[in-house]
């Protein structure tokens, strides 16, 4: 993390307006690219949320690939899944009351019948369960593979497993959890 | 492995921690620097097209007052066209009056001349005849002294009139 923060330090000292150099222009087509998505997801008004989806973005998305250079992956630890789990559900309902007001935040939960409403109030722990267990399942399970397959083969054939389990995997779980932790503030805030 | 213990809320503090950290550094600056530069391009074309708006309005004002010169020029020459053909025509006129007023005094003068020479010469013819008259009376040295002296008289009166 340290890290991380030290090369945005570093990145972001000498920028400018009129002409950007090539990190320049590398950052900021990343973090644009990062706002174009998130503003299709959730619109403008959510500008706000932005930063920190993209923040969990880039931290899962380095957790997930750093058990590549032998540190053990802090998303193999459930403690870690749940807590940026707890800080979506947070976010989502958060969002979801700043928008509409308390009221109609309370309100949703009775609709589209009253009948629902048990299932609706379930449905705050569901999404943030579902979206820890994803991202710890597939870490583990990617994980357990790869271990299992260094065990069998230790030469050469892990390399392509890795390629799938460790960086593919790894990014698309980032990827999946941020973009479902935005839909769900969009469902939200309707 | 599957147990939650204190680590969770370590996370939670990190996580935080990161994202402050990350906005302070990273998300600020960028999005800054891309918002001023979004306000830049916005501004160029702003200022370009303001520009192509004022060229657009010049050329029409340029255009308009061309169109007016033009008109003015050929009202000018039009004027001027005008001017000399009634100038022309005045000097003409004027030319032909003087003229005419020429001729007229000239006929008038000759006849004026003319009346005159007659006047003379009849009084003339009348003197002559008159002395021609007394020479008879007075002279009596016969006819043909008479008529010699006639002929000379009428012939000096003849000569003088052609000298004068």
């Amino acid at each position: 993390m340290a890290v991380i923060v030290g090369l945005c330090i570093i990145f972001v000292r000498n920028l400018s307006v009129e002409n950007p150099g090539k990190v320049q222009l590398l950052l900021e087509s990343a973090i644009g690219k990062g706002l174009d998505f998130f503003e299709d997801i959730m619109g403008k008004e959510n500008r706000k949320y932005i930063p920190y989806l993209i923040t969990v973005l880039i931290y899962i998305g380095i957790a997930n690939i750093i058990g590549l250079f032998g540190f053990k992956s802090p998303t193999k630890d459930l403690n870690v899944t749940a807590a940026l789990a707890i800080m979506s559900m947070c976010l989502i309902e958060f969002s979801g009351i700043r928008k509409n007001g308390f009221k109609h935040w309370a309100a949703h939960f009775a609709k589209p019948v009253p009948f629902v409403a048990p299932i609706m109030v379930l449905e705050i722990v569901i999404r943030p369960l579902s979206l820890c267990m994803r991202l710890f399942g597939n870490v583990l399970g990617a994980f357990v593979i790869m271990e299992l397959l260094k065990a069998v083969a230790p030469v050469l054939i892990p390399i392509p497993f890795s390629f799938y389990f460790d960086i593919f995997d790894g990014f698309l779980q980032a990827y999946v959890f941020v973009f479902l932790t935005a839909l769900f503030m969009n469902e939200e805030q309707e | 492995m599957i147990q939650f213990n204190v680590s969770l809320l370590f996370t939670i503090i990190n996580l935080i921690v990161f994202y402050l950290l990350l906005k302070k550094f990273l998300f600020k600056p960028v999005m800054g620097i891309m918002e001023k530069r979004e306000k830049l391009i916005a501004d160029g074309l702003k200022n370009a097209s303001d520009s192509q708006e004022e060229a657009a309005r010049l050329k029409a004002e340029y255009e308009k007052a061309l169109e007016g010169a033009k008109a003015e020029s050929i009202q000018i020459v039009e004027k001027a066209k005008k001017t000399a053909a009634g100038e022309s025509e005045r000097i003409l006129q004027e030319a032909n009056t003087e003229a005419v007023g020429i001729l007229k005094d000239a006929r008038e003068t000759i006849e004026n001349e003319r009346k005159q020479t007659m006047n003379d010469l009849q009084s003339e013819i009348a003197g002559l005849a008159m002395q021609a008259a007394r020479k008879i009376v007075d002279d009596t040295k016969g006819n043909q002294d008479i008529y010699d002296q006639f002929l000379k008289g009428v012939g000096d009166a003849h000569v003088n009139e052609e000298v004068k």
